[in-house]
């Protein structure tokens, strides 16, 4: 479990990230969502000890970051993913991969074993003594990847693991994670895309210096936003809207063509009142649906309000 | 604890990346075999052969030979096991004789008996001289009961000579040896400014210093590994040309003037503490270049400077201010040992994750 209580990092007079409080727990998939300096990577690298914090303290698996030697209980236990992959461009994928497990003390049967496993699983076991400045982008993130799980690290830091892929690189890295979130890991992950994060992420944290919200990208669109169910019958009488706005659990009511758009505070219970409303009143009830809101919304909606 | 495991890791990449680096490879191969082989060769060839004759070997059959050479400036190696009297050898290499009543000038003369004789301007060695007058003259190895000369200046108790005074020629010899020998600081203290740059701007422009960062290695033993990767190939290459060179000016030497003055205490002492410590300095001054720049062309420019001290030591080496005693090398390889600490410390201070990743880039 990774836990932050208050952390803070000043450089200087900036404050790249203030009063940071979460919890991930073990399994899961975690997003920090942020605009450019938001503090995710100085969070990210405060976390994978590369950087001390001001204020505050975090732990990992109950090791304290910042303690020389829980620091290097920390790393050991961290596969970190930067932004830049951070390749040796004239070594092959293979040499790239045994000096990092070599860092971290994996055995030599056991690198030859995590490094072919990896590279099968990515499709570049066959591409092994390629040197890297052959490979494409696309193939240099899923080395990168690689490297940062070659010593079976417990917890997985990634650091815009898509960012300047195609769309196909992107859906298998982000399916790769998704497979490494079920063999157990736990996973931060800083991104910009926000449908990727939507899509893999367990839990959100938006960021623009400190902690603006943190939770599961739905629960926090319908606290941000109120719950607007979209009703369409084949005809709307003109006094609809006044008689619906006697219902006390219904509000924001407006018409556009047959359709009709109101908010309720429990769509579970206020939807099929509202229905056996509408049926009584002898309307034909044609589809009801709940307007979704993306992860868009919130966070664009979070960062306007964090201004 | 620094963990020399780790660092040597780090190390071993690093000399598997500059296998691929044309520059690096061409510079640990041209340098020491231009400054540590070509060069001596170049310098002292003339040097040995204006030290000492050479010519033809004569097949003495008798006196008659000899008398030829008597009355004339001629150059000649003799060498038998004949007894000579009242006989006068100029510019001649004179081996394996027993001379009595002889006047010896500008000669080499091995493996004589020579009594109530008179040597001028010569070299002497592994001879036996008795009741004779030396002047100018390098005796090496040698012995005898009795002299007389104005020249000799050192006579030990068991009569066995040390250098009197040396030839002209012949006195150039060591500070050929001593100009030499600073090739063999330079070399060391300037590859470093080569690879060095490339070991970590390289990796810093690479954007590759993070994810080392976050394994279980150390800061020290980061800097460690960094600093072996420039220092055994920069030590590996200076020694391969130092041992070349010295066998070079060996069989040279022995091949003109009949012996081999390698290896000498100044040369250990030079390639065993005043090289390394040189190559150290280079080394961490570069590291401490690095992490002010970008570019591994500006760190190699900027690296020229930091054999600064490498380079006043030659100056001083080669106008003569500065003579290459053992005493004096010791003193330089002192001197760069306490620049080494500090430059260790200062290095030390700035190599850590932080300042590596929020100020190096």
């Amino acid at each position: 479990m990774i836990v932050t209580e208050g952390l803070s990092k000043h450089f200087g007079t900036i404050k790249a990230i203030d009063d940071f409080t979460i919890e991930i727990p073990d399994g899961k998939i975690f997003g920090l969502l942020g605009p450019n300096g938001a503090g995710k990577t100085t969070t990210m690298r405060i976390l994978a000890c590369l950087i001390k914090p001001t204020n505050g303290r975090a732990f990992i698996d109950g090791y304290e970051i910042g303690k020389e030697n829980d620091n290097q209980s920390i790393r050991a236990m961290i596969g970190l993913l930067p932004e830049v992959p951070g390749l040796y461009e004239t070594l092959s994928a293979y040499k790239n991969l045994d000096y990092y497990a070599q860092l971290y003390d994996v055995t030599k049967s056991k690198r030859e074993e995590n490094i072919k496993n990896l590279l099968t699983n990515l499709d570049l076991w066959e591409r092994r003594n390629d040197p890297i400045g052959e490979f494409s982008k696309g193939m240099k993130q899923k080395i990168a990847i690689a490297r940062a799980l070659v010593h079976e690290p417990k917890y997985l830091f990634l650091d815009e693991p898509t960012a300047a892929l195609d769309p196909e690189a992107s859906k298998m890295i982000r399916n790769y994670i998704l497979d490494l979130k079920s063999q157990g890991r736990t996973i931060l992950i800083n991104t910009h895309n926000l449908s990727e994060a939507e899509r893999i992420c367990d839990t959100i944290a938006i960021v623009k210096n400190r902690l603006v919200k943190v939770g599961n990208p739905k629960e926090l669109a319908h606290k941000l936003f109120a719950r607007t169910i979209n009703i369409t019958l084949d005809f709307i009488p003109n006094s609809l809207i006044n008689d619906l706005s006697a219902l006390d659990y219904v509000s924001n009511i407006r018409v556009e063509g047959n359709k009709l758009f109101l908010n309720v505070k429990a769509p579970e219970e206020d939807n099929p009142k509202i229905i056996s409303w509408l049926i009584k009143k002898g309307l034909n009830v044609q589809y009801v649906s709940e307007e979704e809101y993306s992860l868009e919304d919130v966070y664009l909606k979070l960062i306007e309000e964090a201004k | 604890m620094l963990r020399w495991k780790r660092a040597w890791i780090i190390a071993k990449k690093d000399l598997a990346e500059f296998k691929k680096q044309k520059l690096v490879i061409g510079s640990i191969i041209a340098m020491p075999l231009v400054l540590g082989v070509a060069l001596p060769l170049i310098m002292f060839v003339p040097i040995a052969t204006m030290a000492g004759p050479i010519g033809t070997v004569w097949d003495i059959q008798g006196l008659i030979e000899i008398d030829k050479c008597t009355n004339k400036d001629c150059f000649a190696e003799i060498n038998t096991n004949q007894t000579f009297e009242n006989i006068y050898f100029n510019s001649t290499t004179v081996q394996n004789m027993y001379l009595k009543n002889a006047h010896l000038q500008d000669c080499v003369i091995m493996f004589c008996i020579i009594e109530n004789s008179t040597i001028n301007n010569s070299t002497v060695q592994n001879c036996s001289i008795y009741y004779s007058q030396i002047e100018n003259t390098i005796l090496q190895f040698s012995e005898g009961t009795e002299l007389y000369g104005k020249e000799i200046i050192a006579v030990n108790s068991s009569l066995t000579f040390t250098k009197v005074k040396e030839s002209e020629t012949a006195m150039l010899i060591p500070f050929i040896l001593n100009y030499i020998l600073v090739l063999f600081v330079i070399i060391p203290a300037t590859l470093p400014t080569i690879i060095a740059s490339y070991s970590i701007v390289g990796e810093k422009n690479n954007r590759s210093l993070e994810p080392i960062l976050a394994t279980p290695t150390t800061d020290g033993e980061i800097l460690a590994g960094k600093i072996l990767s420039s220092f055994v190939p920069s030590m590996g290459s200076t020694l391969i040309a130092f041992v070349s060179g010295a066998v070079l000016i060996d069989v040279v030497f022995f091949y003109l003037l009949g012996y081999m003055p390698l290896p000498t205490l100044n040369w250990i002492l030079v390639i065993t503490l005043l090289a390394p410590t040189a190559s150290l300095m280079s080394i961490l001054a570069l590291v401490l270049v690095s992490s002010k720049v970008t570019d591994v062309r500006a760190a190699q420019q900027i690296g020229g400077f930091v054999i600064m001290p490498v380079i006043i030591l030659m100056l001083g080496v080669i106008s003569g201010f500065i003579f290459l005693s053992p005493f004096t090398i010791i003193l330089f390889s002192v001197f760069y040992s306490i620049i080494d600490l500090g430059l260790f410390y200062f290095a030390k201070s700035i190599f850590n994750r932080e300042d590596i990743l929020t100020k190096w880039a």
